[in-house]
């Protein structure tokens, strides 16, 4: 039955989930690698997602779309490191209070300019890459630039984060601001860059899922925001294992969906729970232990 | 009136304003008349006895899963999975007052009402033993049980349980119902609010008493301000961690008195429609206060159905957004006047 479902185009489906995941992973990352916990990254997807949709279709335009929906994202990601680097509120309660408020937006805009609560007009897609478009069997992953992005990703964050200078001091912070401060490094710009790169991560992978899927949905993001907190945490905050991590959330979310078309008798509601169930485990230290940056969660 | 309580009084009393000016700033760029819909609103939900029964029992739920949330907020436990033990609970709850309705008639209505509460208790009790054997934030485990709960519930509904083409179970009978408050009074006429509404007056004035009154409430703040001075008075923070869980989550499963037993007679899914969520902003809007819950979920109450009032006017969601808003700014004003008023770092 198996061979049935992992197709050729179970594989391409696995590499377009993995997208999303992987932005919202990275964004996590580089946040709580700076000391600054993020449960936002939901929230984030949400309204840029939305953002892109309302511009490209108001503009007709997804280029306008791509960056109107990154302004969006960082000027959330400035409001998110106002409240908890300089007011030093609870990061996670600051988190909650931003995934209900971006969420609320997106629904009560998305009502008040396209009169619909359940999804807006169509718009088109971010163009396909010339050249690489046409590379023959892969050609709708390497034609699509935020994919490449994403992977490309995995080596880009891996070496700014561990081999440029940015990097090293981005993880003082989070590991140990106080001996950061007494080197001279501004421990809070570099908390709220990586805020920022955060929120412009989470808002790409919103961005995608929107010109993915044609018409910004209610409910489209359905959870990646947390899958890619589950998958960071799996990954152990390290970029190459959360490739891997997302990878396998990927091939999760495929399997679901080709199990519900199949209707192979596999419930696929626990297929579904499978993300988070595994998340708890590796907490609970099943597949080895885990550990945050020191200084994560505590405001400086 | 020590300057801690005025500053609580300050801090909310602000918040809310700003709220209000932010909304209404908000409403006016986005080309709506805010004191039209103001005016509509309050007209609306004060001036028929339906429009208050009807922000009562939006009030109801909020007031029950408020002070659940101030079980585990008190010992700081950010309990974020409400969401996720109150719909077990309700859904085990309504299973067993359908199935033996027949046998028990009115008495399985506490008998259910223990089941569910159990089931809730049980998923709190799983973050909660995580935390104190693994030391795993209950942030992270409360968001992922949250969905775990809800495909759960999904699975052996659709699979098992619904009614044919439904996302519900079957009706229990019609004698198990807590009254409505309009077989009371024709004031109420139509809506839906019953003496369920009672109830959760009542568990806030228990809670309060429990927080405020009695040496477990005691220890309970004591844990949640200082575990460390706690554990050399000789509490036992584990123990404390274990039973603020337990009840809190079993608390937030009463809601369903309200809904499956004071409403509609089966579980919905999706009936909480995020209840667990606004439940975090009423109880950090009345600082864990179980008194200030009531008027923070009568307050919310207002808004819900008043939002709905104004539907023609402006969409309801503009309620989502100011449930966002209020967290947010309480939040922030809490901390400014802590640095401004209190003078503390």
């Amino acid at each position: 039955m198996l061979e049935s479902i992992i197709t050729y185009s179970f594989f391409m489906q696995v590499f377009r989930m993995f997208t999303p995941y992987y932005l919202g992973a990275s964004a996590a990352t580089f946040s709580e690698r700076s000391g600054v916990v993020n449960i936002a990254i939901e929230g984030f997807m949400i309204i840029s997602a939305f953002s892109y949709a309302a511009i490209t279709i108001a503009t007709q335009n997804p280029y306008l779309g791509l960056i109107g929906g990154l302004i969006i994202g960082i000027l959330f990601s400035l409001f998110f490191s106002l409240f908890t680097i300089k007011l030093k509120i609870n990061q996670i309660v600051i988190g909650v209070g931003f995934n209900l408020l971006m969420a609320g937006l997106a629904k009560f805009l998305m009502l008040l300019f396209f009169h619909s609560s359940s999804n807006t007009p169509g718009y088109p897609h971010i163009p396909r890459l010339p050249f690489l478009k046409s590379i023959p069997m892969i050609g709708d992953l390497t034609g699509d630039s935020i994919i490449i992005f994403a992977l490309l990703l995995v080596f880009i964050s891996q070496t700014v984060l561990f081999k440029t200078r940015f990097g090293l001091r981005l993880r003082s912070v989070g590991e140990n601001p106080e001996a950061a401060e007494t080197l001279g490094i501004k421990v809070r710009l570099y908390k709220s860059g990586g805020v920022i790169i955060c929120g412009l991560l989470a808002s790409l992978g919103g961005i995608w899922l929107a010109s993915n899927q044609g018409s910004f949905s209610d409910g489209m993001v359905a959870g990646r925001g947390y899958i890619a907190i589950a998958a960071m945490i799996i990954g152990k905050w390290k970029p190459m294992n959360i490739f891997f991590a997302c990878l396998m959330f990927a091939f999760f979310e495929s399997l679901e969906i080709a199990l519900q078309i199949s209707g192979s008798g596999i419930p696929s509601q626990f297929v579904q729970m499978l993300p988070y169930l595994i998340t708890i485990l590796v907490l609970i230290g099943f597949v080895g232990k885990t550990k945050p940056p020191a200084a994560d969660g505590i405001p400086y | 009136m020590t300057k801690k309580v005025k500053a609580n009084i300050l801090s909310t009393s602000i918040s809310l304003v700003a709220t209000i000016i932010i909304l209404f700033v908000f409403l006016y760029l986005v080309g709506k008349d805010p004191f039209e819909v103001m005016q509509k609103m309050l007209t609306e939900v004060f001036g028929t006895g339906y429009g208050i029964g009807q922000a009562i029992f939006k009030a109801t739920p909020l007031i029950i899963c408020g002070c659940g949330l101030a079980f585990c907020f008190q010992a700081s436990l950010f309990n974020i999975g409400a969401e996720g033990q109150l719909n077990l609970g309700v859904f085990v709850m309504s299973i067993v007052a359908y199935m033996f309705d027949d046998y028990l008639g009115i008495f399985i209505l506490p008998i259910a009402v223990a089941i569910g509460f159990a089931v809730s208790a049980f998923w709190g009790f799983i973050p909660a033993y995580i935390k104190i054997k693994r030391g795993v934030s209950e942030v992270i485990t409360t968001i992922m049980m949250n969905f775990i709960s809800l495909a759960l519930i999904n699975y052996f509904l659709i699979e098992f349980l619904a009614v044919k083409s439904t996302v519900r179970t079957e009706k229990i009978l019609d004698v198990i119902n807590i009254p409505k408050l309009s077989v009371f009074s024709d004031y109420f006429e139509g809506s839906s609010a019953n003496l369920t509404f009672f109830f959760a007056i009542a568990l806030a004035a228990a809670t309060y008493f429990i927080f405020y009154k009695t040496s477990f409430g005691y220890k309970l703040r004591a844990v949640g301000l200082n575990p460390k001075a706690s554990r050399y008075l000789g509490i036992n923070t584990n123990k404390m961690t274990i039973i603020a869980f337990m009840i809190g989550a079993g608390i937030t499963s009463l809601v369903g008195l309200n809904f499956v037993f004071g409403y509609k007679g089966y579980y919905e899914y999706g009936f909480s429609n995020n209840l667990g969520f606004t439940a975090i902003a009423v109880t950090l809007l009345a600082k864990n206060n179980p008194i200030g819950i009531i008027f923070t979920a009568l307050l919310f109450g207002i808004m819900d159905y008043g939002g709905l009032s104004v539907n023609t006017l402006v969409p309801k969601e503009i309620m989502l957004v100011f449930q966002a808003l209020v967290i947010l700014s309480i939040l922030s004003f809490d901390r400014i006047i802590k640095i401004y008023y209190l003078k503390e770092k």
